[in-house]
């Protein structure tokens, strides 16, 4: 087990932590850690958050699923951590100190205890309503979508050990809590009424989450990087840098993140075909961390990067499938330029996920007091909500960690203050 | 030779539909050490685990061999509900032949049964010739130690002393407050320093928990994880504390750019850190101030960003914009680094402010004009390609922090790292805050320049990871893994064949390793505290003499014998 076991202390005030990611991950661990109960929600139906879509963490380039995973695996045998996954919070009231929370759980359909992950009810399912999101994914169990599901039984009839219940139902779960810790973290903003980054007009044009699910080692194609649109390899890439933030029509705030990531995706792709041009167009290379900028250095000097300073204009496809085109304005050349990239990805619109859940499915879902750019505001002190990760400021995984560890710390102060 | 029980899981076919279950029963039944072979529909489900642990029981066999799916699937289920009922780990062993061998040679069946069956016999050479590490456990001494009262140490000893653990903080200067008494106002909420310090500094002094040691030096570090003792002067005065938990938040310092700018000739060239000072004994007179940024970072001599200047001159620039009336205030920099939503809302409003921005390159650097004081900066606008001459009466320099002079002696100490440019660094960028040192934590700008808001943030993190050390009442070596449930073990020494050549202490990158000596001859002593299985000393040691029990010379040895 982990080694910080505490059979004593367990009394402590149970704390609600939502979000699975990294930054929920270690505020849950901590707390324990120090004898507190914890139950952690996750809506999706395993842990690991933004860091589980990831290839390769900057600034080391290891791979990010080791440290992940050993987090995880601690956080679900920790004996004071209660996981709900596939659960979000319907319902929160404050009462007496206490905060009496409602997690509405929906069912799975497959028994995490009986299924032994042998994928035959993924293949049978004709509307491809099965799926485990992720290949090492905690627990190690399929999920089926609801919404997918057509109820032909083709699941029930080959699973080998009677692990799928279509009759389960969603469970509400009743808990009295202490404190709330917003763990929520982030999710790609839709740019499409950005009309200069052709955003879904062509195949090419990506996300980089997109792109990184598309390239990453454990993704579609296994570490090979061709194009969406004709699977063929792409001559040149272009990372667009702030599409959608830094930009008072849509994220005003910096991502904190995307600078560093798409220098570290330049380096992947050149490090697995090396024959591939990257252009990246940024505004300020943001690289302020440890080896940051000697990570931005690297690529400049040797391997061939294209740093660009400057916002493409226009991002359009071409006709007769002959790539996109990007117009731009180099600023520090004062030259612009028409060029034609085979794969576009837009980097930057992250924000906030509060921001999404706020708007699409509010009578559901509980969300704390959140500012106009999405993120929890923790300053008053009527409420027991705390918050740490993407979902209180951009950070990338090391300030989450330290932003959760920090939380959890005033979480067990806040309680002593009250002695 | 132990007796052997081997279970062999059909995973309801998937293993198999493709591997000859006969043929392995067949192979495996001239092995006169196994006693049982049993085949199960799927050993994780519950029902099959309790008919395994009644067969084992029945059987006369000592240790027990799983032939099923990887540990990274379901069983590491499996091995754990064997534990729970009563089977100790190291006489467990589990073979994947599902992820690692049918499923990915379901192709090629006679290939598939024979990696199988090799596959299960390393697996019973491992089993027979494993043996369990010595464990060792210490008793935590409940408080802590902090280097350093800036922001950060201050933040985690009154975040301790809240959660009631004893805090002894060392301190070089006379007082606390770190770099948070040279500055005036702290951005991004631009509320007084003093202000900010003044609920700490009196928690400090008025704390019982809490016990100060100004003019602190430290002599030495000794001891392990939950039990350190450390020997310091203060007040010249020598004392040594003892301790389970060290949290080093030493702080950075400012780097003083002499000959860069004129800085040192010039009298109105100045640091960022005096302008400060200026602001707070009165005597900052400008009107048109020009800031300087990167200057002696991001260069050939060090090559990083230093993360606080950008923000640092916003918060001046802005300032002089808005308090003075006519003022003309210009930045000059090579991009703004505001990363997140406050500093870049911070950036917006500096520049709603009127405070004017200019970007240069590294290879076109501003150029200052006057002999003994500044009339004009001449700079070339890299945007629109202009070369700019400013009119200015003071040229502040944005100069980075630079780690303190002594951290490579104290990260020596205690057996912790500094990174390229001297700043005490981290295991992992997962776990930022923790050394290679259990027990032994980083913050503030000691481990890399940050806020005085983050200096805070960091402090209190440390101190949430110490505590989970200090409430412990005892920490156990084999615990300290960082990987849940699989146990390396920790080298051991055979004292008698132990030539003390000292080959284990140069390879250690632990500092596990020492010589100790023992009956008139040097003999090598692994502290188990420290050591991380990881073999650097196995490798190393020209006669076999030390190993790690879990994975022993003869284990590999038979182990390769059975792969060929």
């Amino acid at each position: 087990m982990t080694g910080f076991e505490h059979t004593q202390n367990t009394k402590k005030n149970a704390v609600l932590v939502v979000g699975g990611g990294v930054a929920g991950i270690t505020a849950s661990l901590d707390l324990a850690n120090a004898g507190h109960t914890v139950h952690l929600v996750e809506n999706k139906s395993h842990l690991g958050g933004q860091v589980s879509e990831l290839d390769k963490l900057y600034p080391t380039d290891h791979c990010a699923f080791c440290p992940l995973w050993t987090d995880v695996k601690k956080c679900m045998e920790h004996s004071l951590i209660t996981v709900h996954t596939l659960s979000h919070v319907k319902g929160l009231e404050k009462e007496n100190g206490n905060c009496s929370a409602v997690i509405l759980r929906s069912p799975r359909y497959i028994d995490e205890k009986k299924c032994v992950f042998c994928g035959r009810c993924e293949k049978e399912c004709p509307v491809g309503a099965i799926h485990s999101e992720w290949e090492h994914l905690n627990p190690p169990s399929f999920v089926i979508d609801e919404a997918l599901c057509t109820q032909c039984g083709n699941c029930t009839n080959v699973c080998p050990s009677d692990a799928i219940n279509m009759e389960l139902k969603e469970e509400e779960i009743h808990l009295l809590v202490s404190y709330v810790i917003w763990a929520t973290g982030f999710k790609e903003a839709d740019i499409h009424h950005l009309k200069e980054y052709g955003s879904g007009t062509h195949p090419d044009i990506m996300t980089s989450m997109e792109f990184e699910e598309w390239t990453a080692e454990a993704g579609t194609n296994r570490g090979t990087i061709i194009k969406k649109s004709d699977g063929a390899v792409p001559a040149n890439i272009a990372f667009i840098q702030c599409a959608g933030a830094r930009d008072l029509r849509m994220i005003p705030s910096c991502s904190a993140v995307c600078c560093m990531h798409a220098l570290k995706q330049a380096e992947w792709v050149k490090r697995r075909n090396k024959g591939i041009d990257c252009w990246i167009f940024y505004t300020d290379l943001r690289t302020v961390g440890r080896d940051y900028y000697r990570y931005s250095l690297r690529d400049f000097e040797g391997a061939g990067i294209n740093l660009v300073r400057g916002r493409p204009g226009l991002i359009h496809p071409l006709p007769g499938g002959k790539g996109i085109a990007v117009q731009f304005e180099n600023t520090i050349t004062q030259k612009r330029e028409i060029r034609r990239f085979d794969i576009v990805i837009l980097n930057g619109n992250i924000q906030p996920s509060l921001i999404q859940l706020r708007s699409e499915q509010s009578e559901k879902t509980v969300v704390p007091q959140i500012n106009k750019e999405g993120f929890v505001i923790t300053e008053s002190d009527e409420t027991p909500d705390f918050a740490c990760g993407f979902g209180l400021e951009p950070a990338d995984v090391a300030e989450s960690v330290i932003q959760a560890s920090a939380t959890a710390m005033r979480v067990i102060n806040k309680e002593s203050d009250q002695w | 030779m132990a007796n052997i029980s081997v279970f062999l899981c059909k995973c309801f076919g998937e293993i198999d539909n493709t591997v000859d279950f006969d043929f392995l029963r067949k192979e495996l039944s001239k092995n006169p050490s196994i006693v049982l072979i049993s085949t199960v529909d799927s050993l994780c489900l519950e029902t099959d685990i309790e008919k395994t642990v009644s067969r084992i029981k029945e059987s006369n066999s000592e240790k027990v061999l799983i032939a099923a799916c990887s540990i990274l699937s379901r069983g590491n289920l499996v091995v754990e509900s064997l534990i729970k009922e009563g089977i100790e780990r190291h006489k467990i062993g589990l073979v994947d032949i599902r992820e690692g061998c049918a499923w990915i040679h379901g192709d090629d069946p006679a290939g598939v049964t024979k990696k199988a069956k090799d596959l299960i016999n390393i697996g019973i050479a491992a089993l027979q010739h494993k043996e369990l590490s010595d464990d060792m456990s210490v008793t935590v001494h409940p408080n802590a130690l902090i280097i350093g009262a800036g922001p950060a140490g201050l933040a985690a000893a009154i975040s301790l002393a809240k959660t009631r653990f004893k805090v002894n903080i060392l301190e070089r200067s006379k007082a606390p407050g770190g770099m948070l008494r040279l500055i005036s106002r702290c951005y991004p909420g631009n509320e007084d320093a003093s202000n900010k310090l003044e609920p700490y500094i009196r928690e400090v002094e008025n704390n019982p928990l809490i016990t100060f040691y100004p003019q602190s030096k430290i002599a030495s570090i000794e001891g392990d994880t939950g039990n350190f003792t450390v020997h310091f002067s203060s007040q010249e005065k020598d004392s040594s504390i003892k301790s389970g938990v060290i949290i080093i938040a030493t702080g950075a310092k400012i780097f003083f750019p002499t000959g860069l700018y004129g800085y040192g000739e010039i009298k109105n060239v100045i640091t960022q850190m005096e302008f400060e000072r200026q602001i707070l004994n009165g005597s900052l007179e400008t009107k048109k101030p020009v800031f300087i940024q990167c200057v002696g970072a991001r260069d050939k001599k060090r090559p990083y960003c230093s993360t606080i200047c950008c923000p640092i001159s916003l918060k001046n620039a802005s300032r002089i914009a808005e308090d003075v009336p006519g003022a003309s205030v210009f930045i000059l920099h090579r991009g703004i680094m505001t990363p997140g939503n406050t500093l870049e809302k911070y950036y917006r409003d500096t520049l709603a402010s009127g405070v004017q921005f200019i970007r240069f390159e590294e290879e076109h650097p501003p150029r200052i004009i006057g002999s003994d004081h500044v009339e004009s900066v001449e700079v070339y606008d890299a945007i629109t390609g202009i070369t700019r001459k400013i009119e200015t009466d003071l040229v502040v320099l944005s100069t980075p922090l630079v780690p303190n002079n002594d951290n490579a002696q104290l990260a020596k100490m205690m057996d912790i790292e500094v990174d390229r440019y001297g700043f005490f660094s981290e295991i992992y960028p997962m776990h930022p805050l923790e050394t290679k040192t259990d027990g032994i934590f980083i913050c503030g700008s000691a481990r890399w320049p940050v806020s005085s808001d983050n200096s805070i943030l960091q402090g209190k993190a440390a101190a949430m990871k110490a505590v989970s050390y200090l409430r412990q009442s005892k920490i156990t070596a084999s615990t300290l893994s960082r990987v849940p449930g699989l146990k390396a073990g920790h080298a051991r020494v055979v004292t008698e064949s132990c030539t003390g050549c000292g080959n284990c202490v140069a390879a250690c990158p632990f500092n596990a390793c020492h010589l100790e000596k023992m009956e008139g001859r040097y003999i090598s002593v692994v502290n188990m505290m420290k050591c991380k299985a990881c073999g650097s000393c196995v490798s190393v040691c020209p006669n076999g003499s030390v190993q790690i029990p879990e994975h022993n010379y003869r284990m590999v040895g038979e182990m390769i014998k059975m792969a060929f």
